[in-house]
């Protein structure tokens, strides 16, 4: 499922000429030095292939032959590797083991046994058997090599291709992995094949070691079975390890466009068939805030929810596109699957728009209209820090809205934990909360603006704190800290022990005021929402807890919004029109 | 003259291990031959009978659900136990506390299947009937007697099971209806060359949530 669905992919996106997936033999990789040889192999320069993005120096990627892997020991790749390899550069202070790579390194070349065929390997060898220091260190460039020890590969003079791109090279690369060794049925492919042993390493994981890690891999003892080494635990061959971990390398790369970091995992994404949901799935979640567009996010979700009000359940363009996303933790040298979700470009985008539907509720206008993902999130964590985000709730999260199912526990808890300790109902977290419980149960219905009607004592109680925290603004102006500050933990977690005393205090704000008319009808209000409240409960329920947070944040946002429209309230009733009005919008 | 089982399990989690997937371990999306044969084995295995499963239904959608566990890293070496019983003492034990490796899971959680069986008589003779072990089967299943608790996939993940009549009505969710390929899956290991045994794979297709199982000597079956 998973490694067919990358090797599907790579079968698709190599077909594409446009694309940047490797073939067969071959990877991309950042060389930021060239050498460039005449034919005798004499120097003719070093080319930097440098440039400058976000005040950063990178390398122009180029396409060299698929490195081996690094291990402790010596082992060199062909016709590109790092200046100790190439020059034989001490960078390290371990002038025997240099010797050895430098000459691993030639052999190498040697082997390919092409000297007299080609004119760029004849260069690159004469090159190195003559290797000089001396006329080296006169190359502008040669401190920073040595400095560095960054990868370098070979250029003919005059030539537009590596050396290591040669069609000779590519012919002996490609006749180079017939050798009949072990054959078994590949699991990706089903075909009798070869065998990988060790699977190229995946890169761009977030977490995990910079070489790379690897997804299939069987590291220690326990992990093997019936006698089996290394891979042939799990024979999928060279042929499809190559494939899948190209097109996972591709999706992880720096500059692509198909991933994201949900938490702790690293996401891509990819269709079956060319889709837009594959450029803009990364922006819905407000993945990447382009510098350049930062209303990329809205216009995406704007996007879905145009091509799921148009084809609505009918039979859409691409419907039956398979929709692939992959959620990759670190593991201990290893990548671990976090999640794994396959569906139809429609269902996909269905269920973004019903999630998104779900969060929407009342908001300033400096608010975004689509919380991103990453938003929840950090409402909820300890400092508003991502870091303190539980690792395994956002691939939680993500996977909720996938399915269409109920929310994490932990994100109502949290959010409500939050609100207790910060005191402070924030957009997202008002958000939060009424999806998720608009979710859980489908009899809920907690709405986007103030629900006058709504009769759930959570939500009467959270409105009437709303009110006395009104009250005592306007009676008192400037104030520091609020009743809020002080009891809005009481308030909603065990409201009998602080309402009797608030409904005091109130008395005294009222009489404070000098607007006689305004305290007439903010007494209507309290009226008109005590009304419901038969007593003051003991304690609330969790869930009542997160709708005493909404019925709180709904009425304050209410009291805004008159403010806005630079309407005096008159009396309760206009609370009624206008949020009828909010709601034919 | 066959006789034809089906056995309804089901249980809270479940994890089929795919083998590239089996250090940080992914389940496959539905449980795999080799897992349900070991379900009726778990209730009835003679040496004179082998299990095949026919056809697996699925009766609750595939949900998922990951989890970090300690497990532990190494094996106990075989030299070790060689040089032991050679000397008559030493030391076989591995202490979990200290050898411990993290591993990730993704499992299934919910799960509830319809397995379809038969099982082929090795060596008939007139101890060994087809009628008898049918017999024994079905008394045994239908008083929930087995050798050792039937699992899905790993033994930490145990299962409740019930003798099912074959016409029996079944719910569908809706979910499952249509056609799901699910790829290579694990048929079962293939044990003839006891020096070397090689996994078996086929192409496994779910349809309306029905996943229908190739015998065992059909070219379907590779490895």
């Amino acid at each position: 499922m998973i490694l067919q669905a990358l090797y599907d992919y790579y079968q698709r996106k190599a077909q594409d000429p446009e694309s940047a997936l490797a073939p067969a033999g071959f990877e991309y990789k950042e060389i930021p030095f060239i050498l460039e040889l005449r034919e005798d192999g004499s120097l003719n320069q070093i080319e930097d292939t440098r440039f400058i993005e976000n005040k950063k120096k990178r390398a122009k990627a180029e396409r060299v032959t698929q490195g081996v892997k690094k291990t402790s020991g010596v082992a060199a790749n062909l016709l590109w590797d790092n200046a100790e390899y190439v020059l034989g550069v001490d960078t390290k202070g371990k002038p025997e083991r240099v010797k050895e790579q430098q000459a691993a390194f030639l052999e190498k070349i040697r082997a390919l046994d092409l000297a007299d065929k080609d004119k760029g390997i004849n260069a690159v060898i004469q090159f190195l058997e003559q290797l000089d220091h001396s006329v080296l260190a006169q190359q502008p460039l040669w401190e920073e090599i040595t400095k560095t020890n960054p990868n370098l590969t070979f250029r003919l003079q005059g030539q537009p291709y590596l050396v290591c791109q040669s069609r000779l090279v590519q012919n002996a690369l490609s006749n180079s992995a017939n050798d009949e060794s072990a054959k078994a049925t590949c699991l990706i492919t089903g075909e009798t094949a070869e065998i990988e042993r060790l699977h190229p390493a995946i890169k761009g994981v977030w977490g995990a070691q910079t070489a790379g890690a690897n997804i299939i891999s069987f590291n220690l003892d326990a992990f093997t079975s019936y006698g089996k080494s290394q891979s042939f635990n799990a024979p999928v061959s060279k042929e499809a390890a190559f494939a899948y971990t190209t097109a996972l390398n591709h999706l992880l790369g720096k500059d692509s466009n198909q991933r994201m970091q949900v938490g702790d995992a690293s996401t891509v994404f990819w269709a079956s068939k060319e889709d837009a949901l594959e450029d803009s799935f990364a922006a819905i979640w407000g993945a990447s805030p382009a510098k350049d567009d930062p209303d990329r996010n809205t216009s995406a979700v704007k996007a879905v929810y145009e091509a799921v009000e148009k084809y609505g359940r009918k039979p859409a363009v691409g419907e039956e596109t398979i929709f692939y996303i992959l959620g990759l933790a670190p593991n201990a040298a290893r990548i671990s699957i976090r999640f794994w979700h396959v569906a139809t470009v429609r269902e996909v985008s269905q269920r973004i728009v019903e999630h998104f539907k779900l969060l929407e509720i009342d908001r300033s206008e400096r608010d975004p209209e689509f919380l991103p993902l990453w938003l929840l999130l950090r409402a909820i964590a300890l400092l508003g820090k991502t870091e303190n985000v539980p690792p395994n709730l956002a691939g939680e999260v993500m996977r909720s809205i996938l399915d269409g199912r109920p929310y994490p526990e932990t994100l109502l808890s949290s959010a409500i934990r939050r609100i207790r300790a910060e005191q402070q109902v924030t957009y997202a977290r008002a958000a939060l909360i009424k999806a998720y419980l608009n979710r859980l149960t489908s009899t809920e219905n907690l709405t986007v603006s103030l629900d006058i009607e709504n009769p759930n004592q959570g939500y009467r109680l959270g409105r009437l704190f709303a009110v006395l925290e009104k009250i005592q603004e306007e009676a008192n102006h400037g104030l520091n800290a609020t009743i809020r500050d002080r009891y809005y933990g009481a308030a909603s977690a065990t409201p009998v022990t602080v309402f009797s005393t608030l409904m005091k205090l109130k008395n005294h704000h009222l009489s404070k005021m000098d607007n006689k008319g305004r305290v007439n009808n903010l007494e209507k209000l309290l009226g008109e929402i005590i009304s419901e409240i038969q007593d003051f409960p003991s304690h609330l329920s969790l869930k009542d807890q997160g709708r005493f947070a909404i019925g709180y944040y709904h009425q304050r946002q209410d009291f805004f919004k008159k403010r806005n429209k630079t309407e005096p309230m008159t009396t309760a009733n206009s609370v009624t029109t206008t949020d009828n009005q909010g709601d034919t919008e | 003259m066959s006789y034809s089982f089906c056995l309804e399990v089901s249980g809270d989690f479940a994890c089929f291990t795919r083998p590239e997937m089996k250090v940080e371990r992914v389940s496959y999306d539905v449980i795999t031959p080799s897992a349900a044969r070991a379900v009726f084995e778990a209730i009835l295995w003679k040496p004179a009978i082998r299990w095949h499963i026919r056809r697996i239904e699925v009766l609750k959608p595939i949900r998922w659900m990951s989890l970090r566990r300690n497990e532990v890293a190494s094996v106990i070496p075989a030299g070790a136990v060689k040089s032991a019983m050679k000397q008559g003492k030493g030391h076989l034990g591995l202490y979990i506390e200290e050898d411990r490796q993290q591993r990730a899971g993704l499992f299934l959680r919910d799960v509830r299947y319809r397995l379809y069986a038969d099982f082929e008589l090795l060596s008939p003779d007139s101890d060994n009937t087809t009628v008898k072990f049918a017999e024994m089967f079905k008394r045994r299943a239908s008083k929930g007697q087995c050798f050792n608790q039937p699992y899905l996939g790993t033994r930490e993940f145990s299962c409740a099971f019930r003798l099912v009549d074959s016409d029996e009505p079944i719910e569908k969710p809706q979910e499952l209806i249509g056609k799901r390929e699910l790829g290579w899956m694990l048929y079962d290991i293939d044990f003839s060359d006891i020096e070397n045994p090689t996994p078996r794979f086929f192409q496994a297709t779910l349809q309306d949530g029905v996943l229908i199982v190739p015998a065992g000597d059909s070219e379907e079956i590779r490895g």
